[in-house]
């Protein structure tokens, strides 16, 4: 069977992994055709690079090698014959398919906005998009002679960005023309708590106010206005505005495209030998750009082709969890979140909110499941939501225990002799009480030594040693008259 | 008085013991570098499992009416042999397969293997250190060559500014072993991974380091993160990996495949807290100036369906930091059976020979053979892992006969009641055992054996040295050693071979099996273990007379791989075999308690162990209890696919609200082994122990406690 991948991206070179590792009757002769002449990266990192935090080196991700897979670099697909069946690539050559996985990506979507020419390779100087492992090289490049930058799209990647930018130094002003940051998993309240906590990490958030041009002189970046005719100087623009598809491929041979190409849950199109995955496909629930459903789509996918059963929907929740990696500021999302969410009568819907910490955590509870949380600034309770979401363990009878940590181990204060219980454990080696040693105390032991005769506390590992001195000294202290001279 | 080592776990500390009319002995602690003079309360009690009320001194075969009923050792002995005889002549030789135990001495261990090799001409032979280290051992041998716990002497950690502890609750289950970490503590730098706020995890507390509480069955996870870190961060050692290593390409790309803020969502770990972890370790490693960092592992993260690619996580991180095969920094795994490590080097595993040779390599059958005096072709080839071994009991083509040596299987086996099935399937079960254990009461003979205070050998400790176990007072009238019996059964048997039952005799010939092999010992004896105390293997034979001086620390000069590299080995993730899900929504967590050890059968005959530690309990979560109407104290039942356990609770914020824990060292209803994973690593065949999916309900009120608990739990039923 000849299967062709179009696309050697995270999820492209995922899924030939995965679906190699599971065709162990070496049923699947695999070519991979990718664009990119580099090995496949983690794109995930790349705000991080921005930052300053990651070398690119550091991005590069396993690279499938297999006797039964071809990878071609530096490639790219021109069209799909479907009805030969045949991939043709830009150099001419013709690949027959027996079956084709689409994993084309998506490309930035650059703005329409005056002074600016989204033709590739027309952007004026200091105008970027954040998308591939060439962009981030440039706008690393860019920050070493750029102090002001503007970043246009408060989704997770452009506050990524901003964050990253504000990292290497920059002031960085943060447009979103939207009514809150990150409106698709965050409503009003949380969005002003995330908005309060910027200045402090070097980011200017404008919530509510677009960009309505890019000031150009000699094809040279210099300012945005914006479309309250505010005029920001600026040297660097990064273009965080979403994403397009990239679905020309399978439009020109046909296969229906809305927003992606149109797939159903087992990402399947209409053609039953042609099948897309990742941030080009649409798949009935539609696509969030999170690499962790592309991942799914893959392994899903993988399942299905190798033992032709439908795999289970079991395993595939949580991959919808959002975070942000932004130095400073701390923010995860997942299931039921943001200001447009349908109502919901089944659901409960429960807050925490504490600006003046910059905190925010809203909790929503269908029956005895968390389906969603919005967590600004909430630590550990992010991480234990996060847990409780994906594994869908049970929420606490009463869903308000969600808000704060569970795991918040009591601090141990050293108390002193008299306040402690009786029956405290003081050796744990020899399960020797404070009970114990006093009456060893009154039985005549009046050194440590003695007390580790009478009672073996401190025989064992040695850790109580300064606690039963104390204990004794206290002993001694209470009956002067014992110490013996 | 005798010098002589503890009968319990892997630290095996130094004790003396003194002969006392009325107790038997008297243990005292005895200064030795790794437990300075310390000991538990189990080895300071030690002393009263030798005049346990129901200690076995007469062999008991199981009579027409059921019952075991005295008997004397020839009538035993006879029978056994010609049962044996039978079965095998039925069924051919693989149908009496045999169960050895990493508490057996080094003279045992090797004996049983061949005892089963050339008197029994079976291949199933296998033990229950393949519950505890062969996930360790599987990963290390493929990473490092070789696999001996700690390739360094245990003191070495004292000198650590940060040690990394996977899955490993030391100051539970051996205690004295917490004195080497006080080095790392005072530096902040004590690094605990464990879902449960254990004794151990409480050691980082007041700015002795971090404690990471990652969701159960996520630890190969952490570990790809923080190589994840190491890497993006630049916090490795580039001149080491290039000069000692080979495999970091493939590795390094696994592990960015797991940044951060993937891994706190898998694990549950903040990704600041990731951060910091690594930091903590990059900067105490010797490339950044530090004074030396030490990863360890133990069963928490190896008893997993994906152990040995944990362990290869673990090893991976050490290797990219630049810690293995250099003074004062490494890897290791924490051994726990009292000779864990010796037990896996003599051949009871299934696919190995004495001196951790592999038994299909045609070379290593052919030395072994000549020990031996049998023709190589005598010797069987690789039998079935253990839990495949007592799955297979009783079955169509497998084992009709059983003999059990130093293990309490129906008690600590996983799945235990489907393991007690198959026990029952059987037509013949021998046990030998010093009391009568769970398995030893369903069996069809008893064989009463000798403990520590009474017979002379050897044991490995967890850092690889070798002890001498000494005799320090007389057996009771009618026990006795297990070489023994098995020089009976081998005459019985006709068995070629000779068949000392002189402890020292049998360590020398054990010596010459192992020369050339990976765990070497032919360079030792127990005269001149007596004269050194301090003897780390390999120790060969030196051609010209001249004494080997033993080998503290391993990899200084190179890895005993083919090309002298260590590998990385790149892994990733698969989760647990059995995960939480709607109907069963929490995670199960197993462990120990200090009191206890294994499956109980000595500790629970103790009357101050079980003073201080009566009976099974679950901890759980207040959030949880609240949720199932669980009070403090209440009968609590967890069940599995697998089956049901009943326990009392406790509430405590110890563990994480979406897990229950529970010490596995209890009997029948208690027993959570019933309730655990039999599912098993593909490398190693370990099983996973350490998580499974339970549901979680209240099933009563807090039963009214027993007069004298202890009576009650020795109480041998008829």
């Amino acid at each position: 069977m000849r299967l062709i991948v179009i696309g050697n991206g995270m999820v492209g070179a995922r899924f030939v992994e995965d679906l190699l590792a599971r065709d162990t009757a070496g049923k699947y002769e695999v070519t991979v055709i990718g664009e990119e002449a580099c090995e496949p990266y983690n794109r995930v990192l790349l705000s991080e690079v921005v930052a300053g935090r990651y070398e690119l080196s550091s991005l590069t991700l396993p690279s499938p090698d297999h006797p039964r897979l071809t990878v071609l670099r530096g490639t790219s697909a021109s069209s799909i014959d479907r009805e030969d069946r045949v991939v043709v690539t830009i150099d001419g050559s013709r690949h027959r398919y027996d079956q084709l996985v689409i994993a084309t990506g998506a490309a930035a979507r650059i703005p329409p906005l005056d002074g600016l020419d989204p033709t590739p390779g027309r952007l004026p100087r200091g105008v970027h998009a954040l998308r591939s492992i060439d962009d981030a090289r440039e706008i690393v490049a860019a920050t070493l002679n750029s102090r002001r930058a503007v970043v246009l799209g408060a989704g997770v990647l452009g506050i990524e960005a901003a964050s990253g930018l504000a990292q290497r130094g920059c002031t960085v002003t943060l447009v979103h023309p939207a009514d809150a940051l990150m409106e698709r998993q965050l409503d009003g309240s949380a969005s002003s708590v995330l908005a309060s906590a910027m200045p402090d990490v070097g980011i200017t958030p404008r919530v509510g106010v677009g960009a309505a041009a890019a000031v150009v002189a000699d094809g040279r970046l210099t300012g945005i206005r914006l479309t309250d005719g505010e005029v920001v100087e600026s040297d660097l623009l990064l273009v965080a505005t979403g994403t397009i598809a990239n679905t020309a491929i399978a439009r020109d041979a046909g296969l229906a495209c809305e927003r992606g190409i149109v797939v159903d849950d087992a990402s399947r199109t209409a053609d039953r030998r042609i099948f897309a995955i990742g941030d080009c496909a649409q798949p009935p629930s539609g696509a969030m750009g999170l690499v962790a459903l592309g991942w799914d789509q893959a392994r899903r996918l993988a399942d299905l082709l190798t033992s032709a059963s439908l795999p289970s929907r079991d395993g595939g929740t949580g991959s919808d969890v959002v975070r942000v990696k932004a130095h400073g500021l701390d923010v995860v999302t997942m299931g039921v979140c943001g200001g447009a969410r349908p109502d919901a009568p089944t659901q409960r819907s429960l807050t925490l909110s504490d600006p003046a910490t910059g905190r925010h955590v809203e909790v929503v509870v269908e029956g005895d499941r968390l389906v969603g949380a919005t967590c600004i600034g909430a630590g550990q309770v992010a991480a234990d939501l996060v847990a409780t979401y994906t594994r869908r363990t049970p929420v606490p009878s009463d869903p308000a225990h969600l808000l704060l940590s569970a795991l918040s181990p009591a601090i141990v204060t050293a108390t002193s002799p008299d306040a402690l219980a009786d029956d405290a454990a003081v050796c744990r080696c020899n399960s020797v009480t404070k009970a114990d040693i006093t009456s060893a105390h009154t039985c005549g032991s009046r050194t440590v030594e003695e007390v580790a005769q009478a009672t073996r506390a401190t025989t064992g590992c040695g850790g109580c040693t300064d606690e039963v001195c104390a204990l004794i000294d206290w002993l001694n202290e209470r009956d002067p008259a014992a110490v013996r001279a | 008085m005798t010098a002589t080592h503890c009968p319990y776990c892997a630290l095996q500390c130094a004790q003396t013991l003194t002969p006392d009319p009325a107790a038997g002995v008297n243990v005292a602690g005895r200064d030795f570098p790794t437990n300075r003079g310390g000991l538990c309360q189990k080895g300071w009690t030690s002393a009263s499992v030798l005049r346990a009320p129901d200690r076995l001194t007469t062999p008991l075969v199981r009579g027409v009416d059921g019952e075991l009923v005295p008997t004397s050792w020839d009538v035993a002995l006879d029978l056994v042999a010609l049962r044996l005889r039978e079965i095998r002549s039925d069924h051919g030789a693989d149908a009496v397969a045999v169960f050895g135990g990493g508490g057996l001495t080094n003279e045992k261990a090797y004996q049983l293997g061949k005892f089963a090799r050339i008197a029994l001409g079976t291949a199933n032979i296998d033990y229950n250190g393949r519950f505890c280290m062969s996930s360790a051992a599987a990963a290390a041998n493929r990473s490092l060559g070789v696999d001996r716990g700690l390739p360094f002497p245990l003191t070495d950690l004292g000198g650590a500014q940060a040690v990394l502890l996977l899955g490993s609750n030391l100051a539970e289950t051996m205690p004295p072993s917490v004195a080497h970490l006080s080095g790392a503590r005072a530096a902040g730098g004590l690094i605990v991974v464990d879902p449960r706020i254990s004794a151990t995890a409480r050691l980082t507390e007041n700015g002795g380091g971090i404690h990471l509480q990652p969701v159960p069955g996520t630890d190969l996870v952490v570990l790809l993160g923080l190589l994840h870190v190491v890497f993006s961060e630049g916090l490795d050692d580039p001149a080491y990996i290039a000069e000692r290593t080979t495999g970091v390409d493939e590795a390094q790309r696994l592990a960015a495949t797991w940044w951060p803020a993937r891994v706190e969502q898998v694990t549950g770990i903040p990704e600041t807290q990731l951060r910091s972890a690594a930091m903590l370790l990059a900067s105490a490693s010797p490339m950044r100036g530090g004074s030396g960092a030490y990863v360890l592992t133990g069963r928490g993260v190896e008893q997993s369906s994906q152990g040995t690619a944990t362990v290869n996580a673990a090893i991976n991180l050490s290797l990219a930091l630049g810690l293995v095969g250099r003074v004062g920094s490494g890897y290791g795994a924490v051994t726990g059976q009292g000779n864990g490590q010796g037990g896996r080097e003599h051949g009871q595993k299934s696919d190995q020979l004495p001196g951790y040779r592999m038994i299909d390599d045609p070379s290593a059958r052919e030395h072994v053979a000549a020990v031996w005096g049998v023709d190589p072709a005598v010797i069987p080839g690789k039998g079935k892992p253990a839990v495949e071994l007592l799955d297979s009991l009783g079955r169509e083509g497998g084992p009709r006969a059983l003999l059990v040596h130093g293990a309490n299987v129906r008690v600590s086996a996983p799945n235990a009641t489907h393991v007690g099935d198959r026990l029952d399937a059987l037509d013949l079960l021998v046990v030998c055992d010093i009391v009568p254990s769970e398995t030893a009461r369903s069996a069809d003979v008893v064989l009463p054996v000798l403990q520590w205070a009474e017979e002379e050998g050897t044991m490995t400790s967890l850092e690889g040295r070798i002890l001498r176990r000494r005799k320090a007072i007389d057996p009771p009238e009618g026990a006795r050693s297990e070489l023994w019996v098995w020089r009976e059964l081998a005459a019985r048997l006709d068995a070629p071979g000779t068949w000392d039952i002189d402890a020292a005799r049998v360590f020398d010939e054990l010596a010459r099996a192992s020369e050339g092999g990976r765990a070497d010992y032919s360079g030792l004896s127990h005269a001149r273990l007596d004269a050194e105390p301090d003897l780390f293997w390999p120790c060969p034979a030196v051609k010209d007379g001249s004494a080997h001086p033993g080998t503290p620390r391993l990899f200084l000069d190179g890895f005993p791989t083919p090309d002298g590299r260590a590998r990385f080995v790149a892994v990733d993730d698969r989760g647990p075999a059995d995960d939480v899900r709607g109907e069963a929504p929490s995670h199960l967590v197993t462990g120990r308690v200090l009191q206890h050890y294994q499956s109980g059968a000595q500790t629970r005959r103790v009357e101050e162990l079980v003073a201080a530690s009566p009976g099974a309990f679950v901890e759980i979560h207040p959030r949880l209890a609240d949720r199932h109407g669980i009070a403090p104290g209440d009968r609590v039942q967890l069940t599995s696919t697998r089956g049901v356990v009943t326990a009392t609770a406790r509430v405590t914020d110890a563990v994480r609200p979406d897990t229950v824990f529970m010490p596995f060292h209890w009997a029948d209803e208690a027993n959570v082994n019933r309730v655990t994973n039999d599912a098993t690593d593909p490398v190693s065949g370990m099983p996973e122990f350490k998580v499974c999916a339970v549901t979680v309900a209240r099933v009563g009120s807090p039963v009214p406690q027993a007069n004298s608990p202890f009576a009650s739990t020795t109480e041998v039923p008829a």
